[in-house]
């Protein structure tokens, strides 16, 4: 295609990024809720890598937003501050808006896993991480749905306006916000010194290792139904989604890098070292460049599929004249 | 009971608007609520709801609207308000070569205005032409996604979205729109579509019209008569050759 696109890479990274962010935000602030015992639960140590993370992303996503808006382009560096004089029903008044506040919790909730946070006692800190927790969870979800509303309130773009998109867009945030955290540990993760807190680590491993498999299908369905809806119709969506298929200009990314690389082997993987500890108790034993790689497909598959769709709804428009 | 007097008065004149065009049920009105009424159906039917009609049947395709355009507003190079597509279809001997001018159809309703976060485009209530203004937009480019007629643009110097307003700085002096003044062939016909004695309603409702994408919903004010609707695109026309020369930088339609 020599047509340029009115939205390029960084509205594309934007959509990655966020979904990153908002998932790593709900996914974390849902396990530690889950781990109990106040402000220290036994997931809290896994917690602690999307907390501190879930805010970069989300942040420098709006950054490359604000890159791309033509008022920023021609000089107008601040103009973009006019998102916070209104807000009005357009999907993106809504998501400034909420994207705004989400950071602001993020950044709090991050503050949270500081160790020594200045300003804070550790009963504070343990108990501001709660109540922020509760915020959290529910602000990530409804971030990783906004963005795929942004792209679905347009009848002119007959790809994108699929109510399913937006929880195609869920799901893949919370199953890359999974991946990152996973990454993370395993970069950076040093072994505790109480086998205790060791032992919580492998089990939190292992219920993020099942919880994204379990995401992936869910998604591999949200996509069946996106593309088998659409090539049921006559028309517009049918014309769109056939850029997907055979002899489609994006049917090879979205089959071997997003369908394969990025869903169906990374889910097969996993179950493969789920399945003893789930079906015969056994030990759950990942090895570390095993949890990288699939972290890493998953992360490379969430951000093909946030490309395929915002470039096949580009190139794709209502048929006739 | 000023006060109530004035809320009703208000939401009857709101009531008649919504009702409007129906001259019986003004009249009805009209007698039940003496002066307010009257003065709320008179407001009604002298409000303009400018459209415009391009006789394809008189076009000879010759872009002087596109050049016209260009010219009254210094469109930056590479940008188009006005444009001419040529479309060509047919296998010989059979074959046929037709004009489609393009310009935005200041739709009843507009895509482009819903999804705009900072308010800064808008259909207009005194006349229906849809504008915006380039010293709120922040260029976020959602407009430009949501139009189906790809009538929007990024201008480059302003850093905005733009398009046709129906040279709306001409039409409050009372001139027509420069593509309109300066058709070679009277092609084009600019009025006001709420005054059934103006050329473009008389025209309109003695000629087959259509316009652009209808089931789209959007309602366009830009009629035509005598447009070849056809598109590459169409499955059905995939037979016969079909090529659209969009005279744009976006060779193909949006």
């Amino acid at each position: 295609m020599s047509e340029e696109f009115t939205w390029g890479l960084p509205v594309i990274g934007y959509l990655f990024l966020a979904g990153v962010g908002a998932g790593a935000l709900t996914v974390s602030a849902s396990m530690f809720l889950r781990g109990g015992e106040g402000g220290r639960g036994m997931h809290v140590d896994t917690a602690r890598y999307g907390a501190l993370l879930a805010p970069f992303p989300i942040i420098i996503g709006s950054g490359l937003l604000v890159l791309e808006l033509g008022s920023f382009q021609a000089g107008n560096w601040f103009r973009f501050l006019n998102l916070y004089k209104v807000l009005n029903l357009s999907p993106m008044s809504i998501g400034t808006w909420l994207i705004t506040f989400t950071i602001g919790v993020s950044l709090v909730y991050a503050y949270t896993y500081v160790r020594n946070a200045p300003g804070l006692t550790i009963e504070q800190r343990y108990k501001l991480r709660n109540v922020v927790s509760w915020l959290a969870v529910p602000l990530g979800i409804a971030t990783a749905v906004y963005t795929g509303i942004l792209l679905g309130a347009m009848p002119s773009r007959p790809f994108w306006n699929s109510p399913i998109l937006a929880l195609l867009f869920l799901i893949s945030a919370l199953s890359t916000g999974v991946a990152a955290i996973l990454l993370l540990r395993a970069l950076f993760h040093r072994a505790a010194k109480e086998p205790e807190s060791e032992r919580h680590i492998v089990h939190t491993g292992y219920l993020l290792t099942a919880s994204d498999a379990m995401l992936i299908g869910f998604e591999l369905m949200a996509v069946f139904l996106f593309a088998m809806y659409a090539q049921l119709t006559i028309g517009n969506v049918r014309e769109a989604v056939s850029v997907l298929f055979t002899g489609g200009s994006l049917a090879s990314l979205f089959w071997i890098v997003f369908i394969v690389l990025g869903l169906i082997v990374p889910a097969l993987i996993e179950i493969y070292y789920v399945v003893p500890k789930l079906l015969y108790h056994r030990e759950f034993v990942i090895p570390k460049g095993v949890e990288i790689g699939v972290a890493v497909l998953v992360l490379v598959g969430g951000f093909t599929l946030r490309y395929v769709v915002v470039v096949a709804g580009q190139i794709t428009g209502p048929i006739g004249i | 009971m000023v006060d109530i007097n004035e809320d009703s008065i208000a939401s009857r004149r709101e009531f008649l608007k919504q009702a409007g065009g129906t001259a019986a049920l003004g009249a009805g009105a009209a007698a039940a609520l003496p002066s307010a009424a009257q003065a709320a159906v008179s407001e009604t039917e002298t409000k303009p709801r400018y459209g415009m009609l391009i006789d394809l049947r008189r076009c000879t395709g010759c872009h002087a609207c596109s050049v016209a355009c260009k010219a009254e507003f210094d469109v930056p190079l590479g940008s188009t308000r006005s444009w001419v597509e040529y479309v060509e279809k047919g296998n010989y001997p059979t074959v046929s070569r037709s004009f489609l001018p393009r310009l935005c159809n200041q739709c009843t309703n507009p895509p482009c205005v819903p999804v705009c976060p900072v308010n800064a485009t808008w259909k207009r209530e005194e006349d229906g032409i849809v504008v915006i203004d380039p010293d709120v937009c922040i260029g976020c480019k959602y407009c430009i996604q949501a139009c189906p007629y790809d009538a929007r643009f990024l201008n480059p110097v302003t850093g905005a979205a733009d398009k046709c307003d129906f040279c709306l700085h001409r039409v409050a002096q009372g001139l027509v729109p420069s593509c309109v003044n300066t058709c070679i062939a009277d092609a084009r016909i600019f009025g006001d579509l709420n005054d059934p004695e103006s050329k473009i309603s008389k025209m309109i409702a003695s000629n087959p019209v259509t316009v652009l994408r209808q089931e789209m919903g959007t309602e366009p004010n830009v009629y035509y008569i005598n447009a070849d609707h056809s598109d590459p695109r169409q499955p059905g026309q995939r037979h016969e050759y079909i090529r659209v020369d969009t005279h744009r930088r976006n060779q193909e339609r949006a």
